[in-house]
């Protein structure tokens, strides 16, 4: 990897479904190499829409998205992707679920079910390994959901309110789980939110969308590594106040 | 004052509702046996004692009799497993029919536009209506009655899997999409596994099909077979043959029911709320 340039790059990003208003409309945007970029706005801001557009789901109309250089064109093994829900699949056991992405492409490897293995492990769910999803809480699903989308180690996450559907205290721990086990790893990622107080716990930077523009984007000048302790901070407040102005500016 | 203290007391506290021996499912069990029991004497004595002919109404107990001289003599043997073939030929062409004709519709849409004005118009045909017909292209036997079953069984397979296929929930599709599944990949591995309920419940709805194709077809297009049985007690006023005859269809039926059922649990294990035998709480 000799690339020196940004590692994802958005330039002047334009979508719009057909016969409407684009919903993303002009969007720049540079991420570096291992950092944690989040993206809050209010619901129907066009931030799912840019994250499908970073993942290759959607073609923009205007503007270029680049991987590394390469501009992206269909989704694939350099990303990992996690939903609103966790989609696991019902009929197969934990551990072939986390497996997926691999049996996909290829026969799994002793060295593919040794990483599922110890990805489960991280993520404190080792003896789930042969359950079934439903037998899972639904933090537990979300935690497998994340095991999978890094078990073909892609150097870009993309994660569309992926805690949303959890209670407050499961959500702090996935949060918790998700940075460590991604900073661990190098992993690059892109996180869209709606919850302010989440943008900031797992972002480096954290932009804000409006209307389909980034209106404000701000580095997180937060203490590494951080705790949930600092949700109640000076300095943790005083970047939320930011952000929500800039979320509420438009009814001025 | 008491009122007061329900209304707050948290539900763990609620008092467990004490088990009364008559929920026990065995205390069902009995007095199912009981009615039917009840029912069988009801019947009996009617039959002796109204004078009512034996030619309309045989006893149970004559009804009995020709079971176990049926089979004493070898007599049922045959006709039950010409049924059976019937039953289970037409039910395995039918379905797999059904399961690859729903497949076709649904994943390619140009098919099913060009198709279903067909399917909805097969559809309506009453199926049985064509076992003359059948007779006629493929003279008495195992055949046409077979062929009546596999078309019997074919709708139920073939509507189910069609509308378990377009029913995938978009979000797993879309999983399947960004982890770059190839199509096949995609029907195989996510579209049939999720449509499998589905499926299977048309297979119970085809089992039971499957018995009336077959005894139907009997009536018009076997000398073999328990239909081919009915038709003929029917012919020499044998009524209690016929009511035998009439219980084994049944207790066939029955049998190839519980069968899938039997096949569904196994196969949809994973796929229902299965009691979980050691606590799943995090560890942590």
């Amino acid at each position: 990897m000799d690339w020196s340039g940004p590692f994802l790059e958005l330039e002047a990003v334009t979508f719009a479904y057909p016969g409407r208003a684009p919903v993303v409309d002009g969007v720049d945007w540079r991420i570096a190499a291992g950092e944690f970029h989040a993206l809050v706005g209010r619901s129907g801001c066009g931030k799912s829409t840019l994250l499908k557009l970073a993942a290759g789901l959607l073609r923009p109309q205007r503007g270029r998205i680049r991987l590394q250089g390469a501009e992206i064109v269909a989704p694939g093994p350099q990303l990992g992707f996690m939903f609103q829900a966790p989609t696991l699949l019902d009929w197969l056991r934990v551990l072939d679920n986390v497996l997926l992405p691999v049996t996909l492409q290829r026969r799994p490897l002793p060295v593919d079910i040794e990483r599922a293995t110890a990805l489960l492990a991280q993520l404190g769910l080792a003896e789930f390994a042969q359950r079934y999803p439903r037998q899972l809480s639904g933090g537990q699903q979300s935690r497998v959901a994340l095991a999978r989308a890094l078990i073909l180690e892609p150097p870009l996450l993309l994660l569309d309110e992926p805690f949303a559907a959890l209670d407050a205290v499961t959500r702090a721990e996935l949060q918790d789980d998700l940075v460590r086990t991604c900073r661990r790893r190098g992993t690059t990622v892109l996180l869209v939110t709606h919850d302010l107080g989440e943008a900031l716990y797992i972002g480096d930077h954290v932009a804000v969308m409006r209307a389909g523009r980034i209106v404000e984007a701000i580095e997180v000048a937060l203490p590494e590594p951080r705790t949930q302790a600092m949700r109640d901070g000076i300095d943790f407040n005083r970047h939320a106040a930011r952000l929500r102005g800039a979320l509420e500016g438009a009814r001025e | 004052m008491t009122a007061e203290r329900t209304v707050a007391a948290p539900a763990a506290d609620a008092p467990k509702r004490r088990v009364r021996w008559t929920d026990s499912p065995r205390f069902a069990h009995a007095l199912a046996a009981l009615l039917l029991a009840v029912l069988l004497a009801g019947w009996e004595w009617v039959a002796r004692g109204s004078g009512v002919s034996a030619l309309v109404l045989p006893a149970p107990s004559a009804v009995f009799d020709a079971l176990v001289a049926g089979f004493a003599s070898g007599y049922f043997w045959p006709h039950l497993a010409a049924t059976l073939l019937a039953v289970m030929l037409g039910l395995a062409g039918g379905c797999l029919a059904g399961l690859v004709i729903g497949v076709l519709l649904a994943e390619f849409a140009l098919v099913e536009k060009v198709l279903r004005p067909y399917v909805v118009v097969s559809q309506v045909v009453p199926k049985l209506a064509l076992a003359p017909l059948f007779v006629l292209w493929f003279g008495f036997g195992v055949l046409p009655t077979t062929l009546i079953t596999a078309l019997i069984c074919f709708f139920p397979l073939m509507e189910n899997t069609l509308t378990g296929l377009q029913h995938v929930d978009a979000p797993r599709l879309q999983l399947f999409r960004m982890l770059g599944a190839t199509r096949l990949q995609t029907l195989w591995r996510l579209k049939l596994p999720a449509s499998l309920p589905a499926i299977l419940a048309g297979l119970r709805v085809a089992v039971v099909l499957a018995l009336v194709g077959a005894v139907v077809g009997e009536f018009i297009s076997a000398s073999e077979g328990l239909g081919a049985v009915i038709i003929a007690a029917q012919g020499a006023m044998d009524t209690s043959l016929m009511f035998a005859a009439l219980l084994l269809v049944s207790l066939t039926g029955l049998l190839l029911y519980q069968a899938v059922l039997v096949l569904e649990r196994r196969l949809l294990r994973a796929h229902a709320d299965f009691p979980v035998d050691t606590p799943v709480e995090t560890p942590r």
